[in-house]
C-alpha cells in the first residue's frame, strides 16, 4: 500500500516534470531565453571582454620644451604597452580639439622650462590631462606617466649622486625595494573581474525569464488546469512542487555546467573552482533561484510582461552583489535589499570560489544565505503554486 | 490631423488601462535613477578594508601603517601574524589587499641593506583593487622616500633641494571634468539612460505588438483611414511625450538637483533628451517591423538593450574590444547617446564633433520608415497565433 503510494507520488512528479518541460520546449519565446540565451550570451560577453586590458591608448603630446630630456620622456611613454603617442601638437588648445574628436584620450604637456628646471636642479612639472569619460583609459595614461616619471627620476638621481658602484646606485634609487603582487586576477583585467559575476547572474535572469514566460502563458491559457487533479491527492502540493523543481533543476544543472564551468575555460579566464565545490555551490543557488522565480511568476499575468519586469533589473542586481561597487561600501539600505536576491549571495560565493580560490568553508556565510533563501522562497513558491493550480479550476467552473 | 489626435487619445486610453505602462514608464525609471545615484552617492569608495602583516613592528613600520590608515580609500582593519593568514582573509573577502613588512625591515633600512617590502592586492573586484593599489603604492613609496629625506636633511640640504633630488619630475594630474574622480558621475550618467532606453525599446515593441495580440490592429488601421503613417505617428505620440518627460526628469535630477558637471549646457541636454527618445522609439518600432510579432520583437529588444550596457563602452572601452565589435557598437543607440553626452555635455566640445553620432540617432529615429509597409501589412493580415 505504502509502496503503491510512493509509486503514484513519483509517477505524478514525473508527469509534472514532463508537463513543465513540454510547456517550455513548445514555446519559442521561452526556448529562446532558456536554451539559446545561456548558450550564446556567455560566449558573446567573453568575446567582448576577452582583451581584458586597454593597450595603446592614444594620447597627444604637447612638447614645448623640445629638449633631449622631454623627448626621452615622450619616447618612454610611447614605448609603454598601455599608451601610444598618436599626435604631436603645438598647443594645448589644438590637443583639446583632438580629445573632443576622440582621436586621443589624454594629453601630456611638457612646459617650456621642463629641461631648464631639471638642469637647474629644480622640480620640473609634467601635466597630464585625462578624458574622464572613460576610467580605464585614464588609468592607463596616468599609471604609464607615473611609471615613466619614476623611472627617469631614478636615472637623474643616479647621475647626481656620483656613486662608485652599481649597488650604491640601487641603494640611492630604492633604499627600500618594493614589490607589488596582484593576486588572483592574473591579467589584472576587466574580463576576469566582471565575467564570473555576469555568468552567475545570467543563470538567475534566465530562470526568471524562462519560468516567468512559461507560467505567464500557462496562466493566460489556463493550462495549470492539466495538473489540477494531482493537487487533491495526498501530498498533492508536494507532488507538483517536486516535479516542478526537479524539471528546472536538472535542466539548469546542465546549463550551469556550461555557463560557469565550460565558458571560462574556453576563453581562458581565471578558474580555480573544484568540481565538488561547484556542485555544492550550484545546488542551493539554483534551488534559491528556481523558488525565487516561481514566487516572482505570481506577478506575471501576461507572458509579455515578464520581459518588462525582468530585463532592466540585471544591472541593479549586479550592483547589489557588491562586485562592481565594493561590497564594503554598499549603502546599508541596499545591503539589506541585496539579501532578497539569490544572485547577491551567488555572485559573492562564486567569485570567491572561482577567482579568489577560496575553499568551500570560506563561503559558508553565502551558502547559509542561499539555503535560507531556498527555505523562504520555497514556502512562498509553494503558496504561489497552490494558488496557480487551485485558481485554475475556479475559472472553468 | 484630426485622425492623428483621435488615435493618440485612443493610445492614451490603452496606456491608462494597462498597469504595465505605469510601472515601466514611471516606477522603473524612478527606481533606477534613485537606485544608481544613491548606491554610489559616496562618489569614490572610501575606507575600504585592508590588512597589514607587520613582522618588524617598529616605529617606522607602525608610522607607515598609520599613514595607510589615514588615506582616503583605505582603512587598516586587521593585523595578521603571517602572509598565509592575510591571504586567507583576502579569499574570504574580509580585506582587499595588505602590506607586508618582513622581519628586520627597519634595521636593514638604517644599515642600507635594502630591505624588501611587498604589497598584495587583487583585481578580483576592479574598483576596490585599483584604489587600494594606489594607496598601498603611495605608502610604500613614501616609506622609501622618507629614509632618503631624513638622511639628506641630516646632511644639511634644504627641503627644496631634497624634493628636487627625490622627485625631479613631478606629474600634475588633471582629471578633466571630474576632478573628484567621482564614480557616481562616471557611471550613473551611463547606467540610468541605458536602463531608460532599454525600457523604451521594450515598451514600444510591447505597445505595437499588443495591437496584434488583442486583435485591435484592424481597428487602429481603420481609425487612421488606412494610412499607416498616421496610425504609427498617432500611436507613438503619447509614448514620445511621456518618455521625453521621463528622460527630461532624469536629466533635471542629475544635472539640476545633484549638480553633476554639465559644462556643455542645457541646450545640448534638451537636444539629447529629445533625440535619444525619438531614436529609441524608432528602434523599437523598427524591430517590431522586422519581426512583426509581439514576443520576438520584444525578445530582440531585450537582448539588444542588455548588450547595450557593454557595447556602450563606458566601463570597458570600445577601443579595447576586437575590431568587429568596434564596428558593431555603432548599431546600439546607447553608444551614440554616450558619445554625445561625454563630448558635448560632460565636456564642452562643439556639436560638430559628434555630428555623426547625431546623424546616427536621427537615422534610428527615422528607421520605421523602412518597415512601415511591413507593419501595415502585419496589422491588416496577421492573426495572432496561440
Amino acid at each position: 500500500m505504502t509502496i503503491k503510494k510512493i509509486h503514484t507520488f513519483w509517477e505524478d512528479t514525473a508527469k509534472v516534470w514532463l508537463h513543465e518541460h513540454l510547456e517550455m520546449f513548445r514555446d519559442e519565446g521561452a526556448l529562446l531565453f532558456v536554451i539559446l540565451l545561456p548558450l550564446a550570451y556567455p560566449l558573446l560577453y567573453s568575446w567582448i571582454y576577452n582583451n581584458e586590458v586597454v593597450r595603446e591608448v592614444p594620447v597627444a603630446v604637447v612638447d614645448c620644451s623640445n629638449s633631449a630630456t622631454s623627448r626621452e620622456f615622450v619616447r618612454h611613454v610611447d614605448a609603454s604597452p598601455d599608451v601610444m603617442v598618436a599626435e604631436r601638437c603645438t598647443s594645448l588648445e589644438e590637443a583639446t580639439r583632438l580629445v573632443g574628436k576622440h582621436k586621443v584620450y589624454g594629453v601630456v604637456y611638457l612646459p617650456t622650462d621642463f629641461d631648464t628646471r631639471l638642469n637647474r636642479m629644480e622640480q620640473a612639472h609634467v601635466s597630464v590631462y585625462c578624458n574622464m569619460g572613460l576610467m580605464l583609459t585614464y588609468k592607463a595614461i596616468f599609471q604609464t606617466c607615473t611609471a615613466v616619471a619614476a623611472d627617469m627620476n631614478s636615472g637623474i638621481q643616479i647621475r647626481l649622486s656620483g656613486n662608485k658602484t652599481n649597488r650604491e646606485d640601487e641603494l640611492t634609487t630604492a633604499p627600500l625595494s618594493i614589490t607589488d603582487v596582484p593576486m588572483f586576477n592574473n591579467t589584472s583585467g576587466y574580463g576576469n573581474f566582471i565575467l564570473p559575476a555576469v555568468l552567475v547572474l545570467i543563470l538567475q535572469q534566465i530562470l526568471l525569464l524562462g519560468i516567468g514566460i512559461t507560467y505567464g502563458t500557462s496562466y493566460e491559457k489556463n493550462r495549470f488546469l492539466r495538473i489540477r487533479p494531482m493537487l487533491d491527492r495526498r501530498f498533492g502540493l508536494a507532488r507538483i512542487m517536486v516535479g516542478r523543481t526537479m524539471g528546472f533543476l536538472v535542466l539548469f544543472m546542465l546549463i550551469a555546467a556550461w555557463v560557469i564551468l565550460a565558458v571560462p575555460r574556453l576563453f581562458h579566464f581565471v578558474q580555480l573552482i573544484h568540481f565538488g565545490d561547484f556542485l555544492l555551490f550550484t545546488f542551493p543557488y539554483l534551488l534559491a533561484c528556481i523558488f525565487f522565480a516561481i514566487t516572482f511568476s505570481f506577478f506575471v499575468r501576461r507572458r509579455e510582461d515578464v520581459m518588462l519586469l525582468v530585463v532592466f533589473t540585471s544591472v541593479p542586481f549586479l550592483f547589489l552583489s557588491g562586485i562592481s561597487w565594493p561590497k564594503s561600501n554598499v549603502p546599508e539600505l541596499w545591503h539589506y535589499v541585496s539579501w532578497l536576491i539569490p544572485s547577491s549571495f551567488g555572485i559573492q560565493g562564486f567569485v570567491k570560489l572561482n577567482t579568489l580560490g577560496a575553499t568551500f568553508s570560506d563561503i559558508l556565510p553565502e551558502i547559509k544565505g542561499l539555503w535560507m533563501q531556498t527555505v523562504v522562497y520555497g514556502v512562498l513558491a509553494s503558496l504561489v503554486t497552490y494558488w496557480q493550480v487551485k485558481g485554475s479550476k475556479q475559472e472553468t467552473e | 490631423m484630426k485622425r492623428l489626435l483621435l488615435i493618440a487619445q485612443r493610445e492614451c486610453r490603452r496606456m491608462a488601462a494597462n498597469r504595465m505602462y505605469l510601472l515601466s514608464m514611471l516606477l522603473f525609471p524612478v527606481f533606477v535613477t534613485v537606485f544608481f545615484t544613491s548606491f554610489m552617492h559616496e562618489g569614490q569608495p572610501e575606507n575600504m578594508p585592508v590588512g597589514v602583516v607587520d613582522l618588524d613592528n617598529t616605529t617606522t613600520t607602525r608610522k607607515l601603517t598609520r599613514l595607510l590608515d589615514s588615506f582616503q580609500s583605505s582603512e587598516v582593519v586587521a593585523h595578521y601574524p603571517s602572509v598565509e593568514e592575510a591571504r586567507q582573509a583576502m579569499q574570504r573577502g574580509d580585506i582587499y589587499g595588505f602590506l607586508y613588512f618582513p622581519k628586520e625591515t627597519t634595521a636593514k633600512l638604517l644599515a642600507q641593506r635594502q630591505p624588501h617590502v611587498s604589497y598584495y592586492y587583487s583585481y578580483a573586484t576592479l574598483t576596490s583593487g585599483a584604489l587600494v593599489f594606489k594607496d598601498l603604492k603611495t605608502v610604500s613609496t613614501l616609506g622609501s622616500a622618507g629614509v632618503a629625506k631624513s638622511v639628506m636633511s641630516a646632511k644639511g640640504y634644504t627641503d627644496d633641494q631634497i624634493m628636487a633630488f627625490l622627485q625631479p619630475i613631478v606629474l600634475d594630474l588633471h582629471t578633466v571634468g571630474n576632478p573628484w574622480v567621482n564614480y557616481n558621475i562616471y557611471l550613473s550618467t551611463m547606467l540610468v539612460p541605458t536602463c531608460l532606453l532599454l525600457l523604451i525599446f521594450l515598451l514600444t515593441a510591447y505597445a505595437m505588438g499588443m495591437e496584434l495580440k488583442e486583435n485591435t490592429a484592424t481597428e487602429l488601421v481603420a481609425a487612421a483611414g488606412g494610412n499607416p503613417f498616421i496610425a504609427l505617428v498617432g500611436k507613438m505620440l503619447p509614448h514620445i511625450a511621456v518618455w521625453i518627460v521621463v528622460m527630461g526628469a532624469y536629466m533635471v535630477y542629475t544635472f539640476g538637483v545633484l549638480h553633476f558637471p554639465h559644462p556643455g549646457g542645457w541646450g545640448v541636454i534638451v537636444l539629447l533628451t529629445v533625440l535619444s527618445v525619438l531614436a529609441a522609439v524608432g528602434f523599437g518600432v523598427f524591430m517590431f517591423g522586422l519581426l512583426p510579432a509581439l514576443r520576438m520583437s520584444m525578445s530582440i529588444c531585450s537582448l539588444w538593450g542588455v548588450l547595450s550596457f557593454s557595447m556602450v563602452g563606458t566601463a570597458f572601452p570600445v577601443i579595447a574590444m576586437d575590431t568587429p565589435l568596434q564596428v558593431l557598437a555603432n548599431i546600439f543607440p546607447m553608444r551614440h547617446f554616450f558619445l554625445i553626452y561625454e563630448t558635448c555635455i560632460f565636456a564642452n566640445n562643439p556639436l560638430s564633433d559628434v555630428a555623426l553620432n547625431i546623424a546616427a540617432l536621427v537615422l534610428f529615429a527615422a528607421a520605421p520608415v523602412f518597415v512601415i509597409l511591413r507593419i501595415n501589412r502585419a496589422y491588416k493580415e496577421y492573426v495572432y497565433m496561440e
